[in-house]
């Protein structure tokens, strides 16, 4: 299956952005694993999280859709993985790629937007006592992504 | 009355609304020993019809019948008027005549010698007497008495028995055997054609033994259906005119007609055995004894009609066209009754008959294959034209069968004139040849048959004298047509009168060259013919005439002194300048004067013979078929005359004569009335789709008796719907006469192909509609399928078939483009006004534009400068959508990011289909619009040094490498496949050359916009444009330049005869009904003189009215013809159209 944009996959496994990996599936080639290292100085550093991200039909004039596999402590990402991020919505761009939404969402990591929850207990927690919450995300990070 | 001649009633009312063949088989027939004797009875006394015999004959009679005695025949019984006497007593009981119809007892009795060693067919009937030294009786004796006069004017035929002659008298004294009789025929006033030259004795009332004799004519009821002219009685008489019986029906049928037509004498038939005493019905055995007569000879008095009658008559057979047939049916039974075999000639041809005829005398020679065709026209005229239509059409298989013996390849060659400059191939030599060989009228090219083909010679035999054959007499030969009937004592010499043959000649095979050679070859002028010269007068006369009434001086035109030496090419209007190119090419300079006689200010043609007498310059005149045509009408119209037809052509050459296939047209009735010593018809296709389509150019080519219609129909056409395998052969026959075929895949004597043809290489390009273009079609198609539903629900198609054809049109527009089916639309309106043409822009407009748009951040108006700046050098830059290089990079203004215009495109589209604000997908800035997009164009194929101008009209705007565009272009799928396939041909080739052929002028339009903005040079070719922007489109798109050409042809206009060998690509945009028209499109590229391998490409939108053409294409019948002919008379669709309708709208 050929993808929408000319060397895409082999240019994002041949040369992975930091902390970031990407991987076909070999029966779906629009499939990937992916994994992204907790940014360092956030609450997610040390932990691998492992995600999911499917190229609909219509990428790239639709975005990807990514999801979180692992349980992550995120004001907005919820139970389920879901990932709140505008680039992933209505402010997808066709130049946009797999890797700029990867970085972005590590970037999401580092920089949690309480004001635009998807979670919204966590960004409550986040919003009421952020140090606190921050302690939360670490321990989920060491219980469920630190392997 | 005796009883045991009870007539079947049954048998003869039955049949008598029945075809004749009906009646025959089953009728009695009784046989009778045989005893020759000599006459004796006293010749016939002085009329002496008494009153009460007349009243005892017509005892029931109405009165009609009683001025009859008045009439020189002995005995005037009406047949009809005897029927309805006996009617009656019709129920009486019949022994077994029907049931057990005897073997035939008429058999050769005395054929020359000649024929039985040359004829060893069976005899027919399988009890043949001995023949030689048979006696006779006293005939000569006879003859001097009944026939003196005439007697030099008879040749002798042969004689046969006719063994179940019955009498129609009671009683002895009549005659007995080896009497002289004689063979009469009661109604010749009707016909108006006198029996003979026989005795005019009256009717001689015997004894008063005579009864009345009407069972057994009812017996042998004439064939039914007959009207009242044709019945057949036959009535034997003595020699003193009484009659005493009559032939049985299946002999008096035919022989009735040859005594009617004044064809044959019987003198000195005789009564070979009788009963002594007679009773009506009694067996009699006659010998017939033939003489042909004189007038025989002559052409039928009903002779085929001119073309001009059968124009109104098409498809109809005449009455005069009954009676030839009749009149050669007649013949052929004679002649098998006689045992008379052909001892040379279309002896093939008569395998039918000698079939039929081995079966026993007892045939009727009505059901002979001439009588089936009669019947089937019947059927077959009933006016339904498209049932005929269907069953014309010929397959594939069957015109290979046609061709077949067309396909000789050991000819004699011949080279032409040195004033011909070009070499022909081995096979245009072999076609000079033939060419030549057929004008001068030498017979030798092929073979040398020497006699028509359609006649056979026939030896008279020897005539008995006194019972002894004069073996060492010299055999003298007549001939007969076999298919007309026609009789003659001349030698009918194969092709004669015919000067000129039809070429078939596959596309591509140098067809122009040939006859160019021919030109050359044979050049005239001829002599005059004695009877040209009276016509010549005539002419005069009626110039002087016209002359009179006009006030131009045509004609001091003075009698020609010598004959005519011009040639006169005949071609469709776009060959016009070809052929003038293709003749000049082939000449040395100065030996040919052509002239296209075509537009206003034609020339008056009447000085051309008289100019050419000063040197020695062969005059060709070229003109199309529409100005022939408007001529002609011109002609037809009182007082009018027009040269073209008064001058007396050497030559006359229909180019792609196909074109006059229709003999009632305008056109093919203009070509008929040319004058020309020698007629070539020059197509590919000679037989389009019907065999009918052949009869035009036998008519052109005045190939007698072909070239009348309705010849043509009974012969050809009806015996080969009727599945009759001898309609192929007469074809073949036809053709072999007057045929060359030449074709592409044909081999020469030495096994190689004549010609040899770079490869073609086919390719369907299946394309997707973009979801804007797949919405369009859809609405469109969706609307013409409910439409067509209702409509096919309501049985309403056929009257509403304009409408949905309007409807199917609309739908093949929609995949070519959507502006083709908008309102808007011609395409040329989305163009903006205050742009050029091609929607350039300059770099300088465009910073302006940026400075307007008040780019705050001074970083964003850098990033835009550097752009445009490098615009030039960033040739593989990539696309932030499809990372792949931008082949189409469009920038958008005013951030100046740049995508390829596909996915920007794509992106746009996206957005407002979500509703969102069109916008860059690198920095979202928006609203972007469509039209605002700049499209850079980079020259492709960078060694090119230099981009020269692409037209006049663009002369200053390329001086950069690069050039701009509004994205102000609607394109769809078709038009982008087709640039993509462009600019790709011209990565590879940066000075090809391709043809893009479209049915829709209007799509050529877009296309032409498209080719534009692509800076490719482009040359259209459609109908709608003169002669002379013809020509020169295409001697521009020929011309040897460095850069790539593109020439947009519209299939109609161009799909045949042009020349197009210096492209190598052809684009097709949509596909037509018929596979044949493509290909004879594409043939324009691929033919004689193509050194590359040809590629062509179809462009199909999947999904769409396209795929169910080329279903349609594949339906059988849509090979041969147009799937969409449309309609008959009644304005209604014929089944196959609706089927294929069906294909269109089906759910499949």
């Amino acid at each position: 299956m050929a993808l929408p944009k000319a060397g895409e996959t082999e240019r994002l496994v041949a040369d992975p952005a930091p902390g970031i990996t990407a991987a076909p599936h070999e029966d779906n080639l629009r499939y990937f694993d992916v994994t992204i290292q907790g940014p360092d100085g956030s609450p997610f550093q040390q932990g691998v999280f492992h995600l999911e991200l499917f190229l609909p039909e219509e990428y790239p004039m639709s975005p990807p859709k990514v999801r979180f596999l692992t349980k992550i402590y995120h004001p907005n990402i919820d139970k389920l993985g879901r990932i709140c991020l505008d680039i992933l919505k209505d402010k997808w761009s066709p130049a946009l790629q797999i890797r700029t939404v990867l970085l972005s969402i590590q970037a999401l990591l580092s920089a949690p937007n309480p004001d635009d929850p998807l979670a919204t207990d966590v960004a409550k927690h986040y919003k009421e006592d952020e140090k606190d919450a921050q302690r939360v995300s670490r321990e989920w990070t060491e219980k469920y992504a630190s392997n | 009355m005796t009883q045991d001649f009870q007539p079947r009633g049954g048998l003869f009312f039955a049949g008598s609304d029945d075809e004749d063949d009906d009646a025959n088989p089953t009728t009695a027939q009784i046989g009778v020993l045989v005893q020759p004797a000599s006459h004796q009875l006293a010749p016939p006394s002085g009329p002496a019809c008494s009153p009460h015999e007349k009243r005892l004959f017509f005892a029931d009679s109405d009165d009609e019948d009683i001025p009859r005695f008045q009439t020189p025949r002995p005995i005037a019984i009406d047949s009809e008027f005897v029927m309805d006497g006996n009617d009656s007593e019709s129920d009486l009981e019949i022994p077994s005549f029907e049931e057990v119809p005897r073997a035939s007892s008429i058999s050769s009795m005395s054929s020359g010698p000649s024929l039985r060693s040359s004829s060893p067919a069976p005899d027919p009937s399988g009890e043949e007497p001995p023949v030689k030294k048979r006696r006779l009786s006293p005939s000569s004796k006879v003859q001097a008495r009944t026939g003196q006069a005439s007697f030099n004017h008879l040749a002798y035929l042969g004689s046969f028995l006719v063994g179940n002659a019955w009498s129609t008298v009671r009683g002895k004294g009549y005659i007995k055997p080896g009497d002289t009789i004689r063979i009469e025929r009661d109604d010749d006033f009707k016909f108006g054609l006198p029996v003979s030259g026989k005795g005019k004795k009256k009717a001689l009332p015997d004894n008063g033994k005579k009864k009345q004799l009407t069972l057994g004519a009812m017996l042998k009821s004439q064939p039914p259906k007959m009207t009242k002219k044709a019945d057949t009685v036959v009535r034997l008489t003595n020699d003193r005119g009484f009659e005493f019986g009559r032939l049985p029906q299946h002999v008096s049928s035919w022989v009735s007609r040859l005594l009617d037509f004044g064809i044959v004498d019987f003198k000195g038939s005789t009564v070979v055995d009788c009963p002594a005493t007679l009773h009506s019905g009694a067996d009699l055995i006659v010998s017939l004894s033939v003489y042909v007569r004189a007038p025989a000879f002559k052409p039928p008095s009903t002779s085929v009609e001119g073309p001009s009658k059968t124009m109104f008559n098409q498809g109809q057979e005449t009455q005069d066209e009954q009676t030839l047939k009749e009149r050669k049916s007649a013949l052929l039974s004679l002649f098998e009754a006689v045992n008379l075999r052909p001892c040379r000639g279309a002896h093939a041809q008569d395998n039918g008959n000698t079939e039929n005829g081995s079966g026993g005398i007892n045939k009727n020679p009505m059901q002979h294959p001439g009588g089936a065709k009669k019947k089937k026209i019947e059927i077959v005229s009933d006016g339904e034209e498209v049932e005929v239509e269907e069953g014309e059409e010929l397959s594939d298989n069957e015109l290979d069968v046609i061709y077949k013996k067309r396909n000789d390849q050991s000819m004699a060659e011949m080279d032409p004139p040195n004033t011909f400059t070009l070499k022909l191939r081995g096979y245009q030599k072999q076609a000079l040849m033939w060419m030549h060989t057929k004008e001068s009228g030498e017979i030798s090219a092929r073979e040398a048959v020497s006699m028509h083909p359609l006649w056979s010679e026939y030896a008279f035999p020897a005539e008995p004298q006194d019972g002894i054959i004069d073996l060492t007499e010299d055999e003298k030969s007549f001939y007969f047509n076999p298919y007309s009937g026609e009789l003659s004592l001349d030698f009918p010499k194969a092709e004669r009168k015919l000067k000129g043959a039809d070429l078939f000649i596959s596309v591509g095979m140098g067809k122009t060259i040939m006859l160019s050679a021919l030109i050359h070859t044979n050049r005239g002028p001829e002599p005059i013919l004695p009877d040209d010269t009276s016509r010549d007068l005539a002419r005069t006369r009626q110039l002087k005439l016209d002359n009179a009434f006009q006030s131009r001086a045509l004609g001091q035109r003075k009698q020609p002194t010598k004959g005519p030496s011009a040639t006169l090419v005949v071609a469709p209007t776009s060959l016009l300048s070809q052929w003038h190119e293709e003749l000049q090419r082939s000449s040395a300079p100065g030996t040919l004067k052509v002239t296209v006689w075509h537009g206003q200010n034609r020339l008056e043609l009447d000085g051309i013979e008289d100019d050419s007498m000063d040197d020695a310059s062969i005059i060709v005149i070229i003109t199309s078929y529409g100005v022939l045509a408007s001529e002609h009408s011109k002609l037809l119209k009182a007082g009018g005359q027009s040269s073209i037809f008064q001058v007396e052509w050497l030559r006359v050459i229909l180019d792609e004569a196909h074109h006059c296939k229709s003999r009632t047209s305008k056109t093919a009735r203009a070509v008929y009335a040319l004058r020309a010593r020698r007629r070539w018809a020059v197509t590919g296709t000679p037989i389009v789709n019907k065999l009918d389509d052949l009869h035009s150019l036998l008519q052109f080519l005045g190939y007698t008796p072909w070239s009348s219609y309705s010849f043509f129909r009974s012969f050809i056409t009806v015996p080969f719907l009727a599945r009759d395998p001898k309609a192929i052969e007469i074809v073949q026959v036809i053709l072999e006469s007057v045929l060359l075929r030449r074709e592409k895949n044909m081999r020469d004597n030495s096994g190689k192909r004549i010609v040899e043809l770079p490869a073609k290489e086919v390719t369907v390009d299946t394309l997707h509609f973009t979801p804007a273009e797949q919405r369009i079609y859809d609405s469109i198609y969706n609307a013409a399928k409910r439409n067509f539903d209702q409509l096919n629900a309501k049985g309403l198609v056929g009257k509403n078939y304009t409408h949905i054809l309007a409807m199917i049109m609309r739908l093949r527009r929609a995949v070519l483009h959507p502006d083709l089916v908008t309102d808007t639309g011609d395409g040329t309106e989305t163009e903006p006004s205050g742009h050029s043409k091609d929607g350039a822009i300059d770099v300088d407009t465009l910073m302006n534009d940026i400075s307007e748009h008040g780019l705050s951040s001074g970083s964003k108006a850098a990033y835009a400068e550097s752009v445009l700046a490098n615009l030039d050098m960033s040739n593989d830059a990539e696309c932030p959508i499809c990372l792949d290089v931008m082949q189409t990079p469009s920038i958008i203004p005013p951030c100046m990011h740049q995508c390829c215009k596909e996915c920007i495109m794509s992106y746009l589209a996206t957005c407002t289909d979500k509703g969102e604000m069109p916008r860059c997908p690198t920095c979202s800035h928006g609203p972007v619009k469509e039209q605002d997009l700049i499209e850079v164009l980079r020259p492709s194929g960078q060694d090119s040094p230099h981009q020269e101008s692409t037209g006049d009209e663009k002369e200053g705007t390329s001086t950069s490498e690069v050039f701009l565009r509004r994205n102000d272009f609607k394109s769809s799928t078709k038009l982008d496949a087709l640039v993509q396939n462009l600019r790709r041909l011209r990565d590879q080739d940066p000075y090809f050359r391709a043809v893009v052929f479209s049915q829709f002028t209007s799509f050529l339009s877009l296309i032409s916009v498209a080719l534009d903005r692509e800076r490719l040079s482009w040359y259209r070719f459609d109908g709608s444009m003169d002669l002379k922007k013809r020509n020169a489109a295409i001697s521009e798109f020929k011309q040897n330049e460095r850069k790539p050409k593109v020439l947009i042809v519209s299939l109609k206009a161009g799909g045949v005869g042009l020349n197009l060998t210096s492209a190598n690509h052809v684009f097709m945009m949509d596909c037509w009904w018929n596979a044949a028209t493509e290909n004879q499109a594409i043939d324009r590229v691929h033919r004689i003189g193509q050194e590359k391998t040809v590629y062509v490409k179809h462009f199909i939108v999947d999904h769409t009215i396209e795929g169910r053409i080329l279903q349609i294409q594949k339906r059988k019948t849509a090979i041969v013809k147009e799937a969409f002919r449309g309609s008959d008379k009644s304005g209604k669709a014929d089944p196959e159209s609706l089927e294929n309708l069906k294909v269109i709208f089906g759910d499949n």
